[in-house]
């Protein structure tokens, strides 16, 4: 169990290094979240009122956008110098390389979704203090489970000669439970009503992350063979 | 064989269209479009059972290897859609004289129009990965990702729907039917489930012969 | 209210026809199949025209597990006629 953590620590430690080094990814899908905040702006108009009506919904379009890229990318450093093959020879169970690299993408799509948060919370004018705990709720238990499938498919899709359109392909009609999920429940949120009001969405967010976790880490050997 | 399930089929097929044009009885308050339930649901009921089956056979695929069993969730995967596909444009075509638009997004309609995107790109997967061993393991970990996320689509959708609205006319569940469109709408399962046997049959057996010539 | 019939026949219709055609698509590759498993025989007659591009009616995913075919090492006989008999592999 311990070698297990160890494994998965030390693949996420590696990304979280690489990372930190050509700060890459960060940087541009913090401007591609800036981006989307304008694109959001110019598509639905100046009308405040259609804006308030729509922000959960947008907010969540953001966070899944972003969330394709920075997961479609998942695996490709690793092809990139050959890692692959290391990785595949690596003894022992493959599911700790699962592990890791789900960590380092829930903290990769963690970061993103703050500084969204912060940039809607300034463009569009909102109070968001009293309701962040709420708010912070709602996003992690959503952003596993995307993490949880997206690091999953990105595994497949590296291999695969179209991956950039099979990955969002595949990815997105087996999160549209979890969007509905986030979004009513952001809305809820955002309203100010407690968290017990939208109790059935959290229960079936993380109903969901177990689910996908657990399918996850039991599957990944699989889609790692060589 | 085969042809036994076909025929039997084709004869379910033709009971069942007497029993959804000649037994069962004109309904009350939507006339005779209503008939088109006997065509939507069963097709959605056989739906499901295709893609349990994909599960099923995903699963033993990943564990014993067994092309047999590749073969049979690409056969019924093919054949879900299909029936999918189906009830989506039956369900389509009884929304417009019922709640006269072509589009709704109700609870059934919703779900199954994402299991049918979902599964979509289950026969896209496979068409898009080369090589045939590992095309077969990404595509049983995708069936097995699809199925458990039905029952998370399901309610998804549901308290999507009905939270804040009341529940639409086409709620599923023959709970309130008489005895008669029970009756209908089972032999007409079973007449689809016997064309679903039959489909999937004759599709493994297509990409048995397909491997073995390649 | 009024009964709607032309919507009844509609959806039978489209039930009818997508059925129709997928036992169709079945039927015409079981016949390539076959035909391409039997030796070759000098037959006098054209054989069943395959042309690739019949359409269907069906969306394209449906066909794509067949693409295999197309890319194996024997000859395809979609849209071609029949290729001599001594250009093809011997009977297994």
């Amino acid at each position: 169990m311990l070698t297990f953590a160890r494994r998965a620590f030390i693949v996420l430690w590696k990304d979280l290094l690489v990372e930190r080094r050509s700060k890459e990814t960060l940087n541009a899908l913090f401007f591609f979240a800036l981006l989307l905040l304008f694109l959001f702006q110019f598509a639905i108009g100046p009308d405040r009122e259609r804006l308030a009506g729509t922000l959960p919904g947008l907010l969540w379009l953001g966070f899944i956008l972003s969330g394709l890229l920075g997961l479609g990318r998942t695996f490709v450093v690793e092809r990139e110098n050959d890692c692959w093959e290391a990785l595949l020879l690596a003894p022992g169970d493959k599911s700790a390389i699962y592990v890791g690299k789900l960590a380092g993408n829930l903290l990769l799509m963690l970061v993103v979704e703050a500084i969204l948060v912060v940039l809607f919370g300034f463009f569009f004018n909102l109070d968001l203090g009293g309701v962040l705990p709420g708010l912070a709720v709602v996003i992690v238990l959503g952003t596993v489970a995307f993490a949880a499938v997206g690091t999953l498919f990105a595994a497949m899709t590296a291999q695969v000669r179209a991956r950039e359109l099979l990955f969002p392909v595949l990815l997105l009609p087996v999160q549209a439970p979890v969007l509905l999920a986030t979004v009513k429940a952001t809305e809820a949120v955002l309203l100010g009503e407690p968290l017990g009001s939208v109790a059935h969405w959290l229960k079936l967010l993380a109903a969901a992350d177990v689910v996908y976790v657990a399918v996850g880490v039991l599957t990944f050997d699989f889609v790692l063979e060589g | 064989m085969i042809r036994v399930v076909g025929g039997l089929a084709l004869a379910a097929l033709a009971a069942g269209l007497v029993m959804a044009f000649g037994v069962a009885p004109r309904e009350t308050t939507q006339g005779n479009v209503q008939r088109i339930m006997y065509l939507h649901v069963p097709s959605v009921w056989v739906a499901y059972l295709a893609f349990a089956v994909v599960l099923v056979a995903s699963i033993t695929y990943l564990v014993r290897r067994l092309e047999a069993a590749d073969r049979l969730a690409h056969a019924s995967a093919e054949v879900g859609v299909l029936f999918t596909g189906l009830t989506i444009a039956t369900g389509s075509i009884w929304g417009k004289p019922t709640w006269g638009t072509w589009w709704t997004w109700d609870a059934r309609l919703t779900s199954v129009s994402i299991l049918f995107v979902m599964y979509l790109g289950y026969l896209l997967l496979r068409g898009m990965v080369e090589d045939r061993e590992r095309g077969a393991r990404y595509a049983a970990v995708l069936g097995i990702v699809a199925a458990f996320n039905i029952p998370l689509v399901h309610f998804s959708v549901y308290w999507w729907r009905t939270l804040h609205q009341p529940p639409s006319l086409m709620k599923p569940g023959p709970g309130t039917m008489p005895g008669v469109i029970v009756a209908a709408l089972l032999v007409n399962f079973a007449a689809f489930s016997l064309l679903y046997v039959y489909f999937v049959a004759k599709r493994a057996c297509l990409l048995r012969r397909e491997a073995e010539a390649a | 209210m009024a009964d709607n019939w032309g919507f009844v026949l509609a959806a039978y219709g489209l039930a009818a026809v997508v059925l129709l055609s997928y036992w169709r698509f079945l039927a015409r590759h079981e016949r390539t199949q076959t035909h391409r498993a039997r030796p070759p025989r000098a037959r006098p007659g054209v054989s069943e025209p395959l042309a690739p591009a019949v359409s269907e009616p069906l969306a394209p995913t449906v066909s794509e597990p067949l693409a295999p075919t197309v890319s194996e090492p024997l000859a395809p006989t979609s849209g071609h006629p029949r290729s001599k008999p001594a250009s093809r592999p011997p009977l297994q």
